[in-house]
């Protein structure tokens, strides 16, 4: 499905990636391609290597690349460091977002936000003209203006911190946002002010990888595509209803199959 | 070490003074603290005998000040400089204690000191003279914050000592600013006496240049419904001391102790905290941290006295480090010595590294790996600094700091 012809070039190209932590293989061959506008869901069970394969996009150190490749924006980006990647517009939503005791979070989504538009040469911004902006992207994940005084995540419940990463892709602007269980903890109500924010910030330039383990958030955002990963490897490709034939079969269902080329 | 060999061969001080007599005569046996207590063992022998390499000096040369300007809306003293204070207001007064009051008070402090646990205070005492002593009767309340200055200038030893004697009810901020010149030795000793319903913000910024030493002690007597507050930061000093000894008189006073020592290169700045409640129904709140990078040592010994007298006692001591580098070193040991049975006592120590999944999220959002360690330092240094009085408002230490780490 992933070869058929596009428009334009692939924001981002995962070819054949071997990475491992400790010596431990974790991912072990892992192909996926990502075109402007398009969103992807990957679903596995858990250890599968979801979050592993979100990380090494995002560049967390303590995993190597073995073997493979990723480019973004056609450019080889397996030796840039995190900040790197992330001002160049790749964004990690996290499945657990960090506290940070003492930063606020005002401060924390500003000098965020500089870095990326420095990178874009755009204007940085001072404090007011900041506070200006992020008035605006709050109204998007319905956040207080009280939050941004906090420090970074702490005291959050499980649904702030997720509206607060989907705040900070809003401010950052990526060309490619890869969700890693957004969706996880939060009540009905929730899941739909994050999936109305995503939505909202998704457009025809940017891509969307969801890792998730269940269909309602699915439900919320139609993926173009559904990748199955078991055991380090994407096992199976297909459209939206893959997702819907997983709910209904479960993990069991994908255990005899044969990883697709 | 010339001044030790003078000590014991009575020619250190021309002219002494009736209290560098006594305090000369209790070191004259040892003048040398025993290396092998708790409370000195884990000194840097090297680093101490720096302490004392230099000469005494008496005098005070003026000194610059490094920032910021004086304010009408405080008040700044300079140990050292002859003053001759009597500030009588309205609803304060701040004055100099008097000779014979200043002679009482310290005589009555000398009699209960132990050679060894005391040591610094007993040199401190040895070496200041009569224009190095800064004594102040304080009473009142909406006092300015009052910013008091002790320095050592370049190739010397010097020695300043300051008395506080709070009246009832009465109400301070006060910020010690302790400068270490380079290559040079100060020895600070403070001693505060906090009356019934006194309430005391209290501040001690120490930080030195380029292999500077220091060794400050301070003595608290808190009595009853007394507060008094301390937050302090050491940073910069080849080696240095802060001794803290605190007693709750009577009980039924409260301490909150908030300290922070940074070390660099091969420094080594400890911290040493003696609690004594002698009374029940006394509270402690208190944290000290250390930050520790290249091959440096942090020490933190803290000990909570608690005797049978001092039921319904509610104290918490906590130390928390950061090891920046694997080649630094952190001692810490929080104890507790419990002997009344209603009490409420907790201690902790953790030592840890910058926080790396903090990093990474940091940097998946653009932030450097310098820019994200600067936010979590500061983050870590915040909690400090902002209890500091006066420093917090006025000392922009926070970006003193992060700019020199």
């Amino acid at each position: 499905m992933q070869s058929q012809m596009k428009e334009s070039d692939p924001i981002l190209e995962v070819e054949n990636l071997f990475a491992s932590t400790d010596n431990l293989p974790i991912l072990k061959g892992v192909s996926l391609t990502v075109y402007p506008g398009e969103i992807h869901a990957i679903m596995g069970r858990n250890g599968c290597g979801k979050s592993t394969l979100s990380k090494i996009i995002a560049g967390h150190p303590s995993y190597n690349i073995t073997n493979g490749d990723i480019k973004f924006s056609g450019e080889n980006i397996n030796s840039l460091e995190p900040e790197e990647r992330a001002q160049s517009g790749i964004f990690l939503g996290f499945q657990y977002p960090i506290e940070i005791p003492g930063v606020s979070n005002l401060e924390f989504l500003r000098v965020s936000t500089n870095a990326r538009r420095k990178f874009l040469n755009k204007e940085e911004l001072d404090t007011f003209d900041f506070e200006e902006l992020v008035k605006e992207k709050l109204e998007l994940v319905k956040m207080d203006h009280a939050f941004l005084s906090r420090s970074v995540n702490q005291g959050f419940s499980g649904g702030e911190k997720k509206r607060n990463e989907i705040l900070q892709m809003a401010l950052l602007e990526p060309k490619i946002a890869i969700l890693d269980e957004t969706d996880s903890g939060l009540d009905i109500d929730a899941l739909r002010i994050v999936a109305s924010g995503i939505k909202k910030i998704s457009n025809s330039q940017t891509g969307i990888i969801l890792i998730t383990h269940y269909q309602r958030l699915l439900d919320e955002i139609e993926p173009n595509y559904v990748h199955v990963m078991a055991d380090g490897q994407i096992i199976k490709t297909g459209g939206s209803n893959l997702a819907l034939e997983l709910e209904n079969k479960g993990y069991e269902w994908t255990d005899n199959f044969v990883k697709e080329s | 070490m010339e001044i030790i060999e003078q000590i014991k061969t009575n020619k250190l001080i021309d002219n002494p003074t009736e209290i560098q007599k006594i305090c000369l005569h209790k070191l004259r046996e040892s003048p040398l603290p025993n290396t092998k207590s708790e409370q000195w063992r884990l000194s840097n022998k090297l680093k101490f005998s720096n302490f004392l390499d230099y000469s005494v000096n008496e005098k005070d040369p003026k000194f610059d000040i490094p920032f910021p300007e004086n304010s009408e809306s405080n008040i700044r003293l300079i140990i050292g400089q002859n003053y001759q204070i009597k500030l009588i207001e309205e609803n304060y007064s701040i004055q100099q204690l008097s000779e014979d009051e200043l002679d009482k008070y310290i005589k009555e402090q000398i009699s209960r000191f132990d050679q060894n646990e005391n040591w610094s205070d007993l040199l401190n005492l040895s070496l200041s003279c009569t224009k190095n002593i800064l004594g102040l009767k304080i009473n009142g309340s909406k006092i300015p914050p009052i910013e008091i200055f002790s320095h050592a200038s370049s190739n010397s030893l010097n020695a300043k000592t300051l008395v506080i004697f709070l009246e009832k009810n009465c109400d301070i901020e006060l910020l010690q600013v302790n400068l270490g010149q380079e290559n040079s030795s100060l020895s600070q000793s403070t001693f505060f006496c906090l009356e019934e319903n006194c309430s005391v913000n209290h501040g001690v910024v120490s930080y030195g240049e380029n292999r500077s030493n220091l060794l400050n002690s301070l003595n608290i007597i808190q009595h009853k419904n007394s507060e008094y507050n301390l937050g302090s930061l050491h940073f910069k000093f080849n080696f240095a001391r802060f001794e803290i000894s605190i007693t709750q008189s009577t009980g039924n006073a409260k301490t909150n102790i908030k300290g922070m020592q940074i070390t660099k290169k091969d420094e080594q700045i400890s911290t040493y905290t003696k609690i004594d409640f002698n009374g029940p129904n006394g509270f402690l709140d208190q944290i000290n941290k250390s930050l520790a990078d290249d091959k440096s040592h942090a020490i933190f010994e803290g000990s909570i006295i608690v005797p049978k007298i001092a039921q319904k006692t509610d104290a918490s001591q906590l130390s928390r480090n950061l090891l920046l580098s694997n080649d630094a070193q952190i001692d810490t040991k929080p104890q507790l010595e419990i002997i009344a049975d209603d009490v409420k006592c907790k201690h902790g120590a953790t030592i840890s590294q910058l926080n790396e999944e903090e990093l990474f999220y940091m940097r998946t959002r653009g932030i450097t790996l310098p820019e994200a360690s600067k936010l979590q330092l500061s983050s870590y240094f915040q909690e400090i600094i902002s209890f500091i009085p006066v420093a917090k408002d006025r000392w922009d230490l926070l970006d003193k700091l992060l700019n020199e780490n």
